[in-house]
């Protein structure tokens, strides 16, 4: 029983660290058509501006989380401007292979900036756990990444379903001529869509830059699973995006403790890309269902 | 149509004719050519010993003025030895690679500043490395060394950093008959394959934990449990734990392996909470340490010893993780403290302090390791009297020498076994060395904390 509870906890755990690293791609990926390849370095810069204002200013990740998503809205949203737009109407393989393009030199700037040694961001507020009884342990880093992650998929939701801005995002993810037609200016949408969403992702990198080490190729696994996430979750849905890395948390955490053998962890990563075949194969809208099927072309 | 087709095939047959006695002619010249440069190489090798002979016959004759003309001859630099290294810059040994780098480099930079250059019996030779970034790939290291014979034409190689990388790299060498020196690859299955060109300076992977594991034993462990990433090297390790762990009579009480890149240990780390052991020995690299140290952090595991394979011996750890890895135990190939020394590049603090002048920081024992690995090269080299691949690979088999590393020596497997592994321990934020015995600085603080 107490492992069981243990592994749900740590399941549970890991899910909405998923959530909250896997939306901005998911959302860029449903609305614009884009396979954000750069995804995994957004998550590094906003992982090592929370490292520079701890060791700097003293500044803890949670307080520091705002402000990186604001200076990466702005970054977000200039890119998406000067060079996303540019290629957005080209088939996906262009901008994907821009935003690859983005990744390298991101990563590489980072390494002649910062140097490529680890960092481990210390938190005072994000360490240790809280006791439940005898019975398990509830890791406060975790904790608090999960709290923001479940502010930030409210508040988004919201945003989508309740304001203008929102349904115009929705509208151009269904049929971006019929949204043109009814007069959203497309690229505006575009534009803020990709910065909102670069921003999440960099803060997403500053609350988690206490749970996995910080180095500037730390990118490309987290690209890796926000992109089987998202093709489990649906292109684009909030809701289903939690529903995927939950599942996946939970999943993961359950095969690696119950798997007979010592190779539990092994068999936990074949489990989760055996189900993104299945997935793929047989219901190719994603499990929960997103604002488009992944195999939707480019526009 | 049909008288073009056919016309096609006469002329291709008639193509093919000619080509085939060409072939045979050009046989027969390779051959001939062969015996010429058989003939040559003779007649040269009867002058070299000549003017040797003569030499020798001048240089008894004329006595100590002809001697100081000799050396002053041979002190100047008459030729560069090409030695190539991959290395990684990038990706998940970036830290260990600049390392190794800095250590090879320390060798070189020494070597050509002040030692003067090798000496062979020709002149002095400067050293140069040529490095390439093999991104932390190990198929990118296999074909980076192959540039570096092909193109580069370096006569001598390093290693790269980690054993997965080493396994394929050395592969490329020893199929072109290339030496490689490394000191940073050091599993076993590496040694098991019966090559004659791959040369390990270091303690190999299946020995790091012995005298940590000896030292546990000696304070009353009775429990442990073992974790390690499922790649080449660390898996080495986690078998000479297991055996050693069975040989001092601790009872293994769980073994979890895990992929490679791993990005979160909490769900192994809860498994072993349950399970209340005294040690636990974590195997993987620098990156692992992190990780382990984190979950253990979250899920409140706090047994009495913890080894962990890669990491504590590295001041950079104790920097980015603070009191979480206080008391941390982990083995080291070497640590300025080790009362070594050779006529080479001083005594082991000689060289952390030549280390720190070119760098700004301390050595890590992987540097020390890339030293050690240019250095043995060196010795052989000069050993040798030639850079013939034959003579040095014989001077290596042959050396026994004393370094600012420890003794060098290889067995018929090509590993360095004159030298034994240590362990440190972080103390109050120091990296002290505990064990063996002969080599420890401090008393071994067990359970940790006390």
């Amino acid at each position: 029983m107490d492992t069981l509870v243990q592994a749900l906890i740590n399941g549970i755990a890991v899910g909405g660290f998923l959530t909250l690293m896997v939306l901005g791609f998911s959302i860029i990926w449903g609305v614009m058509g884009v396979i954000n390849f750069a995804h995994g370095e957004f998550i590094m810069v906003g992982a090592y501006m929370a490292w520079y204002a701890r060791s700097e200013w003293g500044v803890e990740p949670l307080y520091s989380a705002l402000p990186i998503f604001l200076i990466m809205f702005v970054v977000g949203f200039v890119l998406q401007k000067l060079v996303v737009n540019k290629v957005i109407d080209r088939p996906h393989l262009v901008s994907l292979l821009v935003m690859f393009a983005v990744s390298i030199i991101m990563s590489n700037s980072v390494k002649l900036i910062a140097g490529a040694d680890f960092r481990r961001v210390n938190s005072d507020i994000q360490r240790g756990f809280w006791e439940l009884g005898d019975i398990a342990t509830i890791p406060r880093k975790h904790t608090v990444v999960l709290v923001v992650a479940i502010i930030v998929l409210v508040a988004l939701q919201t945003f989508l379903q309740k304001t203008r801005l929102g349904k115009s995002i929705r509208a151009a993810a269904q049929n971006r001529e019929a949204a043109q037609i009814v007069g959203i200016d497309i690229k505006w949408v575009y534009a803020f869509t990709f910065a909102l969403c670069i921003g999440i992702t960099a803060m997403s990198g500053a609350l988690t830059s206490t749970i996995i080490p910080v180095f500037p190729f730390m990118g490309p696994p987290w690209a890796l699973r926000a992109f089987v996430i998202t093709a489990l979750s649906g292109l684009g849905s909030v809701k289903g995006t939690l529903g995927a890395a939950m599942f996946l948390g939970l999943l993961e955490s359950l095969v690696a403790t119950y798997a007979p053998g010592s190779s539990g962890s092994q068999l936990a990563v074949i489990t989760a890309f055996g189900l993104l075949v299945v997935t793929l194969v047989l219901r190719p809208q994603g499990l929960f269902g997103g604002l488009r099927p992944v195999d939707a072309g480019g526009h | 149509m049909r008288k073009r087709l056919r016309l096609a095939l006469a002329l291709f047959m008639a193509f093919g004719l000619v080509a085939a006695a060409c072939g045979s002619d050009a046989t027969d010249v390779v051959d001939s050519a062969g015996e010429a440069v058989a003939d040559a190489a003779e007649s040269a090798q009867d002058t070299v010993e000549d003017v040797a002979e003569d030499a020798a016959d001048v240089a008894t004759d004329d006595g100590a003025e002809d001697d100081a003309m000799a050396e002053e001859g041979a002190d100047t630099i008459v030729g560069t030895i090409k030695i190539g290294a991959a290395l990684s810059e990038t990706g998940k040994f970036s830290v260990e690679g600049k390392d190794s780098r800095q250590g090879y480099d320390t060798w070189a930079k020494w070597v050509n500043e002040e030692y003067g250059g090798i000496q062979l019996p020709d002149g002095r030779y400067e050293v140069e490395i040529i490095y390439y970034d093999d991104e932390s790939d190990a198929d990118t290291a296999a074909n980076l060394v192959q540039r570096l014979i092909d193109e580069d034409g370096v006569e001598f190689l390093l290693g790269p950093y980690s054993s997965g990388l080493t396994t394929g790299a050395s592969a490329i060498s020893e199929a072109a008959d290339v030496i490689m020196v490394e000191g940073n690859g050091t599993s076993d299955s590496m040694f098991e394959r019966d090559f004659q060109n791959l040369f390990l300076v270091a303690t190999v992977a299946s020995d790091y934990t012995k005298s940590g594991i000896e030292a546990f034993a000696a304070k009353g462990a009775k429990t442990a449990v073992v974790a390690y990433e499922d790649t080449s090297f660390p898996t080495a390790v986690a078998n000479g734990a297991i055996k050693h762990l069975e040989d001092n009579g601790i009872e293994v009480l769980a073994v979890e392996t895990y992929p490679k890149d791993p990005t979160d240990l909490s769900p192994i780390i809860s498994k072993f909470r349950e399970l209340e052991p005294d040690i636990f020995i974590g195997g993987g690299h620098y990156i692992d340490a992190v990780l382990f140290t984190n979950a253990a952090d979250d899920v409140g595991f706090a047994p009495d010893g913890m080894l962990i394979t890669v990491g504590p011996s590295n001041p950079k750890l104790i920097d980015e993780l603070g009191d979480s890895v206080e008391g941390v135990v982990g083995p080291t190939q070497w640590e300025p403290t080790m009362a070594y020394s050779g006529e080479w590049l001083g005594s082991a603090q000689d060289f952390a302090t030549r280390y720190e002048s070119y760098w700004g920081e301390a050595p890590v024992y992987q540097a020390a390791s890339a030293a050690a690995s240019g250095l043995a090269l060196h010795i052989a080299i000069e050993q040798a009297g030639t850079t013939d691949t034959a003579a040095v690979r014989d001077a290596l088999r042959a050396m026994n020498v004393d370094t600012f590393y420890g003794p060098i020596g290889f067995d018929d497997r090509g590993v360095n076994t004159s030298k034994p592994m240590g362990t440190v321990q972080v103390q109050d934020g120091a990296i002290n060395v505990v064990a063996p015995d002969g080599a420890a600085i401090a008393d071994f603080s067990y359970p940790r904390g006390n």
